[in-house]
């Protein structure tokens, strides 16, 4: 098991050295620059001040060179300054940080909320109307715009006081009423989409479970209907939900771009769209950086416990 | 089986509703929790400041925030005339030297007194080369500057510069204390000026807290004890957090917020003609745009009203040249030619050009409220009249920039940064080697009259000048002036006093009470 | 317990028709729509839905027909999510049999690839590939099949893998037939089932995709009409004019429903696993 953990690590070497090479140069194809951007179009300049500004954004060297430069410095832990504001990156990162995560995890408690028991009446009930109805109510979920939904909950509730509420991010353990309260919506226009995909594996899964021996065997022995589901299929069913909420990670994070826009909430997704808008390349450099270090920690913890729990597992490459 | 599916739903529905009642009682709990002990009035904005260095910043964002951390050596009050801000007074001995009388007593909010030695403290910086500041090219003809005494300054120019003192009133030239930028590197992260109001807390992307400055030279003043700015990108969240009361004042562009917000009745709306102008330019050195017949053409198709309406919902004003709100120069657009539809002479202008049949060419604009596309299809629209074609090129705010420093497009709709000056703005836009003439015109009647206008101090001889570059701009038509955006603001019903000036300052913050 | 034919495999009809109706509204609006849908009318702005004016959805901000522009957005819309979908297999299935089947360093070479173009989130991956290459509907493809192309690759591979150690495989090889006899013959055939439920999906997905870049502006253009640049301009009125938000969200929601209802369906008939479980 260890020796499986550790060469999955060193496995993720190369993907984020490839990822850092292709955020790198792609950010440096979008046309324009960061001086551009903060000339903008009303400023006059002369040539000599020009010069100055063009060393200031690190606009004077070769761009293969200031790679080099950018990967020992982060290599560091030194990931610069932002070319916009002149704040270091990464305690302006590490600011906005847990409110993305926890939008993130909190609309996968959503989702599972929803999706675990819809998954369950559907299967139980396959092929009835009642899993046709289930069924297509969560299809419909997986088809709502996640930005659409959003905009009619901020037209519809953020007429009332409070109910969602502006400013400043609290974290939870601050003030957990006023975080809750925050997060509530964004959290379920992002969380509603995604739990029509937990239903989805929750059925398919627990019917797999469910035509299985095991299951049979306990039936036949008159186990009553309900402890066979919740004891025996469901505990065998919930494997695969378990990973494909983990691979999901990312989509939802990804989910979190347009909706911290549309309900104006300082987190990562929003910093990087600003900082792409804005050409301010070590901004989007970090952040891209630092979400696929977290994408592939999150599916290598999720593998792990697939594994631990499912000893059959081949514990190398070919299985995944 | 029946009843285990029941159970399951009825579980979900459950889990539902409980987070839902969490909310509902939250949201009791906190409406009744307010102090109401100190004076605080909240500001909704869409765009956060970018920094705080007055010498430094660009961005309209950033100067809002510096209207009340800083002061200048002038400012302009609500009819956009320059009054006295740190100097109380100034005499003119000839057109080439200024002598400036500073307030006496002006602390900066580190606790020491203002005096002749910031101001050419900060003015130098401003035009040393290595500060690259925006604000150095409106004061570039400065030769020196003189401390005559602690509180009197006399700054000498090369060349007159008739709009001199309206220069000062640029935030790029606030002054501003010697030791907080040595001991900083610079102050876009600090702020230690004179204003009303001093930094105590910024959380990026979020709010601003600034709290009153106790010691600020104006008597009563600043009315409230501290100024939240708020971060919310979306119009309609601004309007709604000033209906909900989280919100006191909510600075909007979006001419259909605010048609929304007329209809509420708990909010005010102040609505103002601004100073900047949204314009439609071309590329004059690109064919078939180096013919001033086809730039004449094209102003006849142009319909200044029905933009308005259809790209601003109403919520701005017809324009030529200069501003309409900059009232003491700006002639109407009766009374200048090619400011009014004509499709006839458009089409027989095309026709002499070489086009009866019309042609096809590109408008770069973005779909950022700066990038005009609205107004652009407007006017795809509008010149469909006369036979032109035009296509949109919509590209992405970064890109439209490029376009615009490389001067690469045919056509661009814009909007310009005004001023109350004819000066200021035109000769930057206009004059065959001005810094933001990018449709690369070059004309020597209008480089004539701009050098004229600016050397001129008696106000009714500039006032012919620039009556006749109005009407030379208007003729060849290098760039089509729309219309001016309003400012407009809406106000919760606890705020009183607040007065907007027309070029998006909020000076009137300091002058503004809660109930 | 007896159930009746029509709910198996229901889920399945009721995407096909849905997408029909839409294939038949594409054809229709290609030779007539209710008004012009690019024309202004400073007359009737904003006007709510309504039989008297023919204008059954309403008009937007610049007093164009809402349904005509629906009508024509639904092309664009198609034909984004078919191309990106058609893009993203081609390319994915190609790189997915290529590493399934040689194995070894190449499966190494080619998924570590697909790794790395997983690990950026979707729809910023999109973002970045639209800033880069322009804002236009080609490019819009692009963006989305490049996303769509680690996925294919993924599900390929994996069909082909566990393809590949099936008896039937090893008794073609040991009667000597050549690899791209096996892999035309044998491999690819049997990959399908989990291929055609990924194209479903990803045809829905496609069309989440193109409105969330165009409602960030970065999609397609107007005055071109598409459903995400609808509900961008949308956003601004959409308190005093909500049909102008309401509608082409519903032409969204009801074709991306089509899709996965057309997904889900044959996935229950094609994977063997889950039928006639009681």
């Amino acid at each position: 098991m260890i020796r499986y953990i550790v060469k999955r690590l060193l496995s993720l070497i190369p993907v984020l050295f490839g990822v850092s090479l292709i955020i790198f140069f792609l950010v440096r194809m979008i046309p324009g620059t960061a001086l551009e951007m903060y000339m903008g179009t009303q400023v006059e300049a002369t040539p000599e001040q020009m010069v100055e500004l063009q060393r200031i954004f690190g606009e004077d060297k070769p761009v293969p060179v200031l790679y080099m430069e950018w990967l020992g410095d982060i290599i560091h832990g030194d990931f610069g300054y932002s070319l916009r504001t002149g704040r270091p990156v990464f305690p302006d990162i590490l600011s906005r940080l847990p409110l993305s995560l926890e939008l993130t995890l909190f609309s996968l408690v959503l989702a599972l909320m929803i999706g675990i028991p819809l998954g369950i009446v559907s299967s139980l009930h396959q092929n009835t109307f009642g899993d046709f109805i289930s069924r297509i109510t969560g299809l419909l979920g997986l088809s709502l715009p996640q930005f659409w939904l959003a905009a009619l909950m901020v037209m519809a509730f953020s007429g009332f006081r409070g109910w969602i509420p502006m400013g400043n991010y609290v974290g939870f353990i601050v003030d957990p009423l006023r975080n809750l309260k925050m997060l509530f919506f964004p959290s379920l226009a992002i969380g509603i989409g995604f739990a029509a995909v937990v239903m989805r594996y929750t059925r398919n899964s627990m019917l797999e479970v469910l035509q299985q021996d095991y299951i049979r065997t306990a039936k036949a022995k008159g186990l009553k209907h309900r402890s066979v589901i919740y004891t025996h299929a469901l505990k065998n069913a919930i494997l695969p939900v378990i990973t494909v909420t983990g691979f999901n990670t990312g989509y939802l994070l990804g989910g979190a771009i347009v909706i911290e826009e549309v309900f104006a909430l300082p987190g990562i997704g929003r910093l990087s769209l600003y900082a792409i808008y804005q050409r301010d390349y070590p901004i989007i450099q970090a952040v891209v950086m630092i979400i696929a270090t977290i994408f592939v920690v999150v599916n290598l913890i999720t593998d792990i416990i697939y594994a631990l729990m499912n000893p059959r597992t081949r514990l190398d490459d070919t299985t995944r | 089986m029946k009843k285990n599916c029941m159970l399951s739903i009825a579980i979900s529905v459950l889990m539902l509703l409980v987070t839902t009642g969490l909310f509902a009682n939250g949201a009791a709990d906190n409406a009744g929790a307010k102090p109401v002990v100190e004076k605080v009035l909240t500001i909704g904005v869409d765009q956060e400041a970018v920094g705080l260095d007055p010498h430094i910043v660009t961005a309209f964002s950033s100067h809002r925030r510096i209207d009340l951390l800083y002061n200048r050596l002038t400012r302009l009050d609500e009819n956009l005339s320059v009054v006295p801000d740190l100097a109380e007074s100034w005499e003119i001995p000839d057109n080439l030297t200024y002598i400036f009388h500073l307030r006496k007593g002006v602390k900066f909010h580190n606790g020491r007194e203002m005096v002749a030695d910031d101001v050419k403290y900060s003015l130098e910086r401003v035009l040393d080369k290595k500060t690259a500041s925006p604000g150095r090219s409106y004061i570039s003809l400065i030769t020196s500057i003189d401390i005559i005494d602690p509180y009197t300054v006399k700054i000498n120019l090369s060349a007159p510069l008739a709009s001199f003192l309206n220069a000062l009133t640029s935030n790029n030239l606030s002054i501003v204390p010697r030791e907080a930028v040595e001991a900083n590197g610079n102050l876009q992260k600090v702020a230690v000026g004179t204003g009303p109001f001093m930094l105590k807390e910024w959380i990026p992307d979020n709010s601003m807290t600034l709290v009153k400055n106790p010691d600020y030279f104006v008597k009563n003043s600043p009315k409230v004890d501290k100024v939240i700015f708020r971060v919310i990108p979306e119009a309609a969240s601004l309007l709604s957090g000033v209906k909900s009361g989280d919100l006191d004042i909510a600075i909007i562009n979006d001419g259909a917020t605010i048609r929304q917000a007329d209809k509420i009745s708990q909010v005010t709306v102040l609505s103002k003609p601004g100073i900047n102008v949204r314009t439609f330019g071309f590329n004059t050195t690109r064919k078939p745009f180096n013919d001033k017949r086809v730039r004449e053409a094209l102003a006849l198709a142009i319909n200044r009203d029905e933009i308005v309406s259809l790209a601003e919902f109403g919520m701005g004003s017809p324009t030529g040249p200069i501003p309409v709100s900059a009232k003491e120069w700006a002639l109407p657009l009766s009374k200048l030619p090619f400011s009014a539809p004509d499709y006839n002479r458009a089409k027989a202008l095309l026709a002499d050009a070489g086009y009866p049949n019309g042609f096809t060419f590109n408008i770069v604009c973005s779909s950022t409220y700066e990038g005009g596309l609205a107004v652009a299809q407007v006017i795809q629209n509008e010149l469909k009249n006369i036979g032109v074609t035009a296509n949109l090129e919509v590209v992405e705010w970064g890109v439209y920039i490029d376009r615009w420093v490389k001067r690469d497009f045919d056509s661009m709709v814009e909007i310009r940064g005004g001023s109350g000056d004819p000066d200021r703005f035109l000769y930057r836009t206009l004059y065959s080697t001005g810094g933001v003439n990018n449709f690369m015109f070059k004309n020597a009647e209008v480089d004539r009259l701009l050098d004229l206008g600016r050397s001129q101090t008696v106000p009714k001889e500039r006032k012919t000048t620039y009556d006749k570059l109005q009407k030379v701009l208007a003729e060849e038509a290098p760039v089509i002036f729309l219309y001016c955006p309003n400012e407009n603001y809406v106000l919760g019903p606890r705020v009183e006093g607040f007065k907007p000036i027309g070029n998006g300052s909020l000076y009137y913050i300091s002058e503004t009470s809660v109930k | 317990m007896e159930k009746p034919r029509i709910l198996k495999n229901g889920i399945a009809i009721m995407g096909l028709v849905i997408i029909l109706l839409y294939i038949i509204m594409i054809i229709v609006s290609s030779f007539w729509l209710p008004f012009d849908p690019s024309e202004m009318d400073v007359k009737h702005v904003l006007e709510s839905p309504s039989f008297g004016t023919g204008h059954f959805f309403g008009t937007d901000e610049f007093g164009r027909d809402v349904l005509s522009r629906i009508m024509k957005g639904s092309s664009v819309s198609l034909i984004i999510s078919i191309s990106a979908t058609a893009l993203g297999a081609v390319f994915g299935i190609m790189m997915g049999i290529w590493a399934g089947f040689l194995g070894g360093r190449w499966d190494n070479f080619i998924m570590r690839i697909a790794d790395i173009m997983f690990s950026f989130p979707s729809l910023l991956m999109a973002i970045f590939v639209m800033a880069v290459l322009g804002e236009n509907t080609y490019n819009v493809i692009i963006a989305i099949g490049i996303i769509y192309i680690p996925q294919f690759a993924r599900i390929s591979r994996g069909a082909i893998l566990s393809l590949k150690s099936n008896e039937f495989i090893r008794a073609a090889r040991s009667n000597g037939a050549g690899n791209i006899y096996i892999l035309f013959r044998h491999l690819l055939p049997n990959s399908m089932p989990p291929i055609i439920v990924q194209v479903s999906l990803s045809l829905s997905v496609a069309i989440l995709l193109e409105s969330s870049l165009s409602f960030l502006g970065l999609g397609v253009q107007p005055p071109e009409p598409s459903w995400g640049n609808m509900l961008s301009s949308a956003r601004k009125v959409m308190m005093i004019a909500p049909w102008t938000a309401i509608y082409p969200g519903l032409a969204i929601i009801t074709l991306v429903l089509g899709f996965n209802l057309l997904g889900d369906g044959l996935r229950d008939i094609l994977d063997p696993r889950l039928r006639n479980v009681s």
